[in-house]
């Protein structure tokens, strides 16, 4: 019988010791990557480290937790050879981290109850829980309560307000518009809605499937006075859209503004 | 001159065969905000670039055929800065396996005097708008989103009027032919912009 | 970069192309210049397919320079330029269909760069279908950017292995609307040249000679 809890024992210990290893090593790789490699690191592969991590100490947990693992509670550790030698098999298994299992670390090392220190506030705290009434404790008790739920309360009502927000946005609201998608893709593409410079001669009414968005009486005679005369209005840019020098070539000109006129919209094919 | 007897074309330099990769939407003047916050979040570490820009869209017309269309583009926040003249294919989207609207795409910069020798190789031009906005990047990906203005009286880029009521969002990647992964990498990032931004295949000519 | 003038530098009588550019070598290198690399300008022809106007259309040149590798000039003679990258170059393969490639019109000028203190020096030698044409020099003052600061200096250098046939102050500074007081840029010299290879393909074919 004996036997049997030892054996489970033992083998429960070693797989708690492979898993401690496990994670022991994915922690040494990250910190490593953190140091050497925060440059080229980028955020989801963090993020993918800390999932890791969290993983392995879920299933830490989660073997301490189960059934068949024995108690290691009721387990009684007694150090029976102190010695002020250097040990090399410990200092070896300890990864160089305790060389010596001297008197002086073997009380941190097997330690079960807190430090002096903190026993000390302990015993502090207790002696004033002990100090005040039961009745002076509910009170603060009351207190801190609704201080939390008062809290808590405004934490969970903006996140309700965001939601609804959010939610709206996406129902009601829509963020965008199809029809203006077409309209600007069509723009940029060839030019749909946008003036003209072509004079609008009298092929230009008629095309078909090429509505004159902009052809309000205004932008109509703008487009024949840029297509004409090209030059009133230019300011500082005199120099870009001269078709060639003005008096130079006048021939050359008109002929070409007449035969775009003629010709068909390009994009009628 | 009598006419010079023709022969094959020779390539001294340059970038053969890069292809545009493009996904476009759009978000409503209210939502920008919105869209903006995520892309910081999502694009590469960096300040978003601010422009604007003028673009003129110049056609050459031949005796049969489509004409040619070029894009040429001015920043007006850097007037000295080199013009950008653009060759955009056209889209292959007949292709439905493609995430993206792929077309050949030339990119060059030039001097100043590109309107002038556009006009003498007889390009006219035929329409022009303002774009402002910012440009974010993740890694090759480009996103552009950018209020479009028509531009009221030629050449005036100072008295414009916006187009709509909504930014244009394109997403794009330059990359030589035959690398059509880029486009799963930017379906994916198009995904994270959902339901703020649909970024979609939109061939134009459906528009027309 | 500096002011550059650009000059074409006739054969020598009863010698030929290669002998004349070894004669100036020598001078050069007789003045103190020290040799720095080859250099090389070309010059491509392209010419419009046809426009809707039906109208005759300039003549569009695309050339490039070793000096500024990475770039392409995008000329129209005596009219308006362009420098782009070299992706204009692309464009032009994109343009084939409207822009034709006169391929037997390629014009090229290949040489010695020498340097003189300040002044960079090229003598080179101009083909066209392989065929040497002629001899272009041409000498940059690095030192400045005004032409109308230098170009008694820069003349003086030059009549010392030039001689008699030191050009005139280039016409494409003297045209500038703005006078010579205005900084150069690279398409200066660009058009010297375009203007060079323009009177190179006009001239007859001499006698006898091949690149090299």
């Amino acid at each position: 019988m004996q036997q049997r809890e030892e054996k489970q024992l033992e083998a429960s210990v070693e797989s708690l010791v492979t898993r401690v290893a496990h994670l022991k090593g994915s922690l040494q790789s990250f910190i490593y990557k953190l140091e050497n490699e925060y440059e080229r690191l980028t955020w989801p592969s963090v993020l993918d480290n800390f999932a890791l991590v969290s993983g392995q100490l879920n299933t830490i947990n989660k073997l301490l937790r189960n059934e068949k693992t024995p108690s290691y509670r009721s387990q009684v550790i007694i150090p029976l050879l102190l010695s002020p030698d250097r040990d090399e098999e410990l200092a070896k298994l300890t990864e160089q981290r305790v060389p010596v299992f001297s008197h002086e670390i073997v009380p941190d090392h097997l330690r079960t109850k807190p430090d002096p220190e903190v026993e000390e506030q302990e015993k502090h705290l207790s002696a004033e829980a002990a100090r005040i009434g039961p009745e002076v404790a509910q009170k603060q008790i009351q207190t801190l309560n609704k201080l939390c739920s008062n809290l808590l309360e405004k934490l969970n009502n903006p996140r309700d307000d965001r939601d609804s927000e959010t939610s709206a946005l996406r129902q009601n609201k829509p963020s965008f518009n199809p029809a203006d998608t077409n309209a600007l893709v069509a723009a940029v593409g060839f030019g749909k809605g946008l003036s003209k410079c072509r004079p609008p001669g009298p092929a230009a009414p008629g095309h078909p499937g090429q509505p004159m968005m902009s052809a309000g009486p205004t932008l109509h005679q703008v487009t024949v006075a840029g297509a004409s005369g090209h030059q009133p209005g230019m300011g500082g840019q005199v120099n870009q859209q001269q078709p060639g020098q003005p008096g130079k070539m006048p021939s050359n000109i008109k002929t070409n503004i007449k035969s775009a006129s003629a010709s068909m919209h390009p994009y009628n094919r | 001159m009598e006419a010079p007897p023709v022969s094959v074309m020779p390539v001294t330099g340059g970038a053969i065969n890069m292809m545009e990769y493009l996904l476009q939407g759009s978000v409503l003047d209210q939502s920008l905000e919105s869209l903006l916050h995520r892309l910081r979040g999502l694009c590469d570490n960096m300040e978003p670039e601010s422009f604007a820009d003028h673009e003129l869209v110049y056609l050459l017309k031949g005796q049969q055929g489509n004409p040619f269309l070029l894009r040429a583009r001015r920043s007006l926040l850097h007037p000295p800065a080199p013009w950008h003249l653009r060759y955009l294919g056209q889209p292959e989207v007949g292709d439905k396996s493609r995430l993206a609207l792929v077309r050949n795409c030339v990119d060059v910069s030039a001097s100043h005097g590109l309107p002038e020798v556009l006009n003498e190789m007889g390009f006219r031009m035929d329409h022009e708008f303002v774009a402002k906005g910012q440009l974010f990047r993740k890694g090759g990906m480009k996103v552009v989103v950018s209020k479009l203005s028509r531009v009221l009286v030629p050449g005036n880029t100072e008295n414009t009027e916006p187009l709509s009521l909504s930014y244009l969002v394109e997403l794009s990647v330059l990359a030589p032919a035959g690398q059509d992964t880029v486009s799963e990498d930017m379906r994916s990032f198009a995904e994270q912009l959902k339901p703020l931004v649909h970024l979609e295949k939109i061939d134009p000519k459906r528009l027309m | 970069m500096g002011v550059t003038c650009v000059c074409q530098v006739p054969v020598s009588e009863g010698k030929s192309v290669q002998q004349t550019v070894d004669i100036l070598h020598k001078k050069l290198e007789q003045l103190g210049a020290v040799k720095q690399g080859n250099f090389w300008v070309d010059c491509e022809t392209y010419h419009a397919t046809g426009n809707a106007t039906g109208q005759p259309s300039k003549l569009l040149y695309v050339m490039h320079n070793s000096e500024t590798p990475l770039s392409c000039m995008a000329l129209f003679e005596g009219g308006p330029g362009l420098s782009a990258d070299a992706n204009f170059d692309v464009l032009m393969v994109k343009l084939k269909s409207h822009f034709q490639n006169a391929k037997g019109h390629k014009v090229e000028s290949r040489g010695v760069r020498y340097r003189y203190c300040d002044f960079l020096v090229k003598i080179g030698t101009v083909a066209m279908s392989s065929s040497a044409r002629g001899i272009s020099v041409e000498v940059e003052y690095c030192a400045c950017v005004i032409p109308g600061d230098c170009w008694n200096l820069m003349k003086e250098f030059m009549q010392s292995f030039l001689g008699s046939n030191t050009p005139e102050l280039p016409t494409v500074f003297t045209s500038k609307a703005e006078g010579l007081s205005v900084p150069v840029d690279c398409m200066d010299t660009m058009s010297q040249y375009l203007e060079l290879f323009g009177r190179v393909r006009k001239q007859q074919v001499l006698p006898g000679s091949g690149v090299r």
